[in-house]
């Protein structure tokens, strides 16, 4: 095995010169035959993309010799699970990063930048990787911090509007509402009646409840989360508007929606007890098939309602990058994994399979009519905002205070000046001991 | 009386325990002072300074770390009065003779729960008290209540799982501690009174006495470190309704990943502990040497 | 629940009992039918009491997602630690009993407060000791942790159980030269046995049913099967009927093995109750 290794990296220097005149006939089996036998150990979620790539791993298995070891987490355990195992210098190869992890990663240095693994590895590089091909926005909020690219894009979210359209005629509106301010004045009352609810907000104790209630009701009013010089930007009457607004419009949605998460939110679609929702593109397969959904023939999709401030719908997702504490053949053998499963040769077959790829090329192709939420993700994903949840290192105890007020703000415990208050005094806090007040760290987000 | 033991006996009888125990008991304790003194985040393990006892400071003077700790002793205060009531009752049944069979099979059955995995009873607390699908809300005659999503409900609902979980406990316990009573006082005694109350308390009290503080003491103990259903059921939601101590140390330590702040949040709690159970034993537990 | 003569009261302690039976029952019910139901059974409102069982979701729990091998884990740790606590408690718990020795009252306090530690407190800095020591995901670390909280479960038991044995018993014995082992292994051992199987019981119980350190110390090849079962809790699709499913698989051995101990809990739970 060592000493494969070493034939192969001397085959790699001196050849170099020729490696260029090589690339035609490059492929994935001679580039992955030094590292055949390697196993590389990787987290997945219990998500669909991630089966998608799991169905689709035994070509990939076959073809190298490399032994991909999946630990599967839910969301909630994986940051937890991912953090210790890099503090104890554990077994992962590859990290999975949301994108509100990333500046946590590579601060840390858990992470190998790209380029620093194809300088490595020269002959591991496919000639057709086409960076380029990658939506810009989704490369760099997933995979990028600092102006470098550490992962690829893997698993790709764009908030959409779920409509039902079958209850929307019923109640006689011909389309989905264009602002938040029609979805609740308009489209609210009307659809909301003998226990079915106009809307529902998946507002959960967890990265729910800041990624997808909060930030999702701050931007669109032109609200954020910091203002220039990082200090808490809640109480701007653009934040206080937002989230003054996430309260009128929870007269429309179901009781106790504090508590729902994706999967409680996706039911009450799927059951027909809600006509919208706001969720992740990754649910699209859940909600048109009729095995988990009674309204799969209803489902209509568009892109998220428009505030004041224009269309800000949330972003999310997760790359893949090399793990620095893997040994030299698991980098090389996780970077041809990650190279594989985000490339464009398998875009479509990810897509076919439940996965939602982060490649332009794809959506070019013909044949996609049944995925209806194409085009709306295509034109969520031109230009969205990066920093919808700052991605820098403090984010994990900042979005625990989110969590925990924001929550209390919809259950009406304190009003949203006193929980915007309470957020960003501790936030700051937060920011002031990490060190950007004092000028020692950059205002990244 | 005991006749004297050498030193090195006793050692040899003892030491394997203190040995075992303080490895695995007191270094990683002594570590745990140590990170609380420090600023210690997972995340940042190259700023790793001492800070002395601003940690300390932060938790003492944090409303929500004291609203978490108000919250596990509103717990402790509303389901150990329970269970110790309806572990006395039935206890007290279990122990009259008559309906051999319907007391065995009562008495298999409460063993159940207290055997039953904490993670496994907050699971099914999600599947029997889900609003929709729940099969609670069908008993009760179709009643539309919001059980995991409302602060006031969720926190009944924990009480309702904790009762149901340690009230055979405490009826075991108690059980037991009723057998103990020999039988010809205890016969002598009703033949004097007729009033169950006055045997109770004159005769089966004091045989009851060690058996309710051990349960105290567990209890209590128990309570501040009521974690597993907890985190499987609500997750210390809606809002902070049901984030109990120890949900909100684990939130901070694995979640926000300050271990340092965690640390002393903790050890703040474990002088609490040691105190309380210090003073259950002084007050009714005299005996114990 | 008065008087034992006279019908009505007989027939309030028919209807308590029933009742107890039912509470405590009930729920392990509804758990097998809905590990029996599909998802979408699982999830008609309101719930449906007939329908078509299967045992699909114990295939893919057992086989696919490899439950049986974490069921496997939960039983070694658990024995384990038992065996250990009970080895390593009972001389303590003897000597506690029965010599005289300076701290001794102090010595069972801090015994008994390692039971009262919260495991948080102790979750992370294991962690990192396991970690420098290359322990982590295996079983012997959880074994060696579950001491912090079986071993005074058995010297608190224990204690107890040998304190209520009369000490003329082991003074004729000494007289004829017996050692304290010796007296300790045949004179007081047999009649501690009903505490000893009881706290051997809830040893084993605790550490089957502990999930914190599960969770925090293993990863695959010592996982246990309460931090199995909570992995299955993902916010995009709660799979209700797995979920049972693999709660039942977890509970039921406990239960039966609670079940057949069930006559020595209710003996040994005495807790001191000795005169």
């Amino acid at each position: 095995m060592r000493l494969r290794h070493l034939l192969a990296t001397t085959v790699l220097s001196t050849g170099l010169a020729t490696a260029a005149l090589a690339d035609s006939d490059w492929s994935l089996a001679e580039a992955a035959a030094p590292y055949a036998g390697t196993t590389v150990d990787v987290v997945f979620l219990l998500r669909p993309g991630y089966e998608a790539i799991e169905a689709m791993l035994p070509a990939f298995e076959e073809e190298t010799g490399i032994k991909i070891n999946i630990i599967k987490h839910p969301y909630e355990n994986a940051l937890g699970e991912q953090v210790r195992d890099f503090v104890a210098q554990g077994d992962l190869d590859i990290a999975l990063i949301d994108l509100v992890w990333i500046g946590n990663f590579a601060e840390n240095e858990w992470i190998v930048p790209v380029d620093e693994i194809q300088a490595k590895f020269p002959d591991a590089v496919d000639p057709d990787l086409d960076m380029d091909d990658f939506f810009p926005l989704v490369l760099n909020a997933f995979g990028g911090w600092n102006d470098t690219i550490y992962g690829l894009p893997f698993d790709n979210y764009s908030g959409l509007l779920f409509y039902n359209r079958c209850m929307l005629e019923e109640a006689g509106f011909d389309g989905p509402p264009e602002t938040w301010a029609d979805l609740k004045d308009v489209y609210g009352p009307a659809l909301t009646k003998d226990g079915k609810y106009a809307y529902a907000l998946q507002s959960k104790r967890n990265e729910t409840q800041s990624a997808d209630s909060f930030a999702r009701m701050l931007w669109p009013f032109g609200g954020s989360f910091l203002d220039d010089e990082f200090r808490s930007n809640l109480l701007s009457d653009e934040s206080q508007a937002g989230l003054q607004f996430r309260q009128e419009l929870m007269a429309y949605m179901p009781d106790g929606i504090v508590a729902y998460d994706h999967a409680e939110t996706v039911n009450a679609f799927a059951q027909g007890d809600v006509a919208m929702i706001t969720e992740w593109s990754a649910f699209y397969s859940t909600v048109v098939s009729p095995e988990t959904s009674s309204v799969a023939d209803c489902v209509e999709i568009a892109p998220e309602p428009m505030g004041p401030a224009g269309r800000k719908p949330a972003l999310g997702g997760f790359s893949l990058a090399v793990a620095s504490q893997a040994d030299d053949d698991e980098q090389a053998a996780a970077w041809l994994f990650i190279q594989w499963a985000t490339s464009k040769a398998n875009a479509r077959e990810y897509l076919e399979r439940g996965g939602v790829p982060a490649r332009q090329s794809v959506y070019q192709e013909d044949g996609l009519e049944d995925f209806k939420f194409v085009p709306a993700l295509v034109e969520s994903w031109q230009d969205g905002v990066p920093e919808f949840r700052p991605r820098f290192a403090e984010w994990p105890e900042i979005t625990e205070i989110v969590q925990e007020w924001g929550t209390r703000m919809m259950l009406g415990e304190v009003t949203t000046e006193e929980g915007a208050q309470e957020i960003g005094t501790r936030m700051e806090a937060v920011l002031d001991a990490a060190g950007y007040y004092s000028g020692d760290k950059p205002l990244a987000q | 009386m005991r006749g004297k033991v050498s030193r090195k006996t006793i050692l040899s009888f003892i030491g394997p325990a203190v040995i075992g125990l303080a490895l695995v008991g007191i270094a990683p304790l002594l570590y745990a002072l140590w990170t609380s003194l420090h600023f210690f985040n997972l995340t940042q393990l190259r700023r790793v300074e001492f800070i002395g006892l601003e940690n300390y400071w932060t938790v003492l003077t944090d409303g929500a770390f004291w609203q978490a700790m108000g919250r596990t002793f509103f717990l402790l205060g509303t389901a150990l009065p329970l269970q110790l009531a309806l572990g006395l009752m039935i206890a007290l049944v279990l122990h009259q003779p008559g309906l051999t069979l319907l007391k065995t099979l009562a008495r298999l059955s409460l063993v159940l729960p207290m055997a039953t995995t904490y993670a496994v009873v907050g699971l099914l607390g999600q599947v029997m008290f889900n609003q929709k699908f729940g099969v609670v809300n069908q008993l009760l005659g179709g009643a539309d209540i919001n059980w995991i999503g409302d602060p006031t409900n969720a926190f009944i609902m924990i009480i309702f799982w904790d009762v149901w979980q340690w009230t055979p406990f405490v009826a075991l316990v108690l059980l037991a501690s009723l057998t103990m009573v020999p039988g010809e006082i205890e016969e002598a005694a009703r033949l004097e009174t007729k009033s169950k109350w006055t045997v109770l308390r004159y005769v089966q009290l004091p045989y009851l006495l060690p058996g309710l503080v051990a349960v105290l003491i567990l209890r209590t103990a128990d309570t501040l470190k009521l974690f597993d259903m907890v985190f499987t059921l609500t997750r210390g939601g809606p809002g902070a309704s049901t984030e109990f101590i120890s949900l909100m140390i684990q939130r901070v330590g694995f979640r926000a990943f300050d271990q340092g702040l965690a640390s002393a949040q903790a050890i703040i709690l474990l002088i609490i502990t040691i105190i309380l159970a210090q003073n259950y034993i002084r007050v009714f537990y005299k005996e114990v040497n | 629940m008065a008087a034992r003569s006279g019908q009505g009261p007989l027939w309030g302690q028919i209807i308590l009992l029933s009742l107890i039976l039912l509470v405590c029952v009930f729920p392990f019910y509804w758990m097998v039918t809905t590990s029996l139901k599909t998802q979408i059974v699982a999830l008609e409102a309101p719930p449906v009491w007939v329908f078509e069982p299967t045992l699909a979701n114990y295939r893919e729990a057992l086989f696919d997602d490899g439950v049986l091998r974490t069921l496997v884990n939960s039983l070694i740790i658990a024995i384990c630690t038992t065996a250990l606590a009970i080895l390593l408690g009972v001389p303590a718990a003897f000597a506690l009993a029965r010599f005289e020795f300076r701290g001794k009252k102090d010595l069972w306090f801090w015994f008994i407060t390692n039971r009262m530690v919260s495991p948080i407190v102790l979750a992370l800095p294991f962690f990192l000791i396991a970690r420098n020591l290359g322990l982590l995901d295996k079983h012997i670390t959880l074994i060696l942790i579950y001491l912090t909280f079986n071993l005074p479960i058995v010297i608190w038991i224990v204690t107890d159980q040998f304190r209520g044995i009369p000490y003329d018993l082991d003074e004729a014995a000494r007289l004829e030269g017996a050692s304290q082992f010796r007296i300790m292994r045949s004179i007081c051992l047999p009649l501690a046995m009903p505490g000893i199987a009881v706290s051997g019981i809830f040893s084993f119980i605790f550490s089957w049913n502990e999930l914190m350190f599960g969770l925090i110390l293993t990863r695959t090849d010592a996982k246990t099967a309460p931090a199995m079962a909570v992995s299955f809790m993902e916010g995009y699709n709660l799979p209700y009927g797995k979920i049972m499913a693999t709660s039942t698989l977890i509970v039921i051995p406990v239960l039966i093995f609670a079940l057949l101990a069930s006559k020595q809990l209710v003996r040994g739970l005495t807790m001191g109750a000795v005169k």
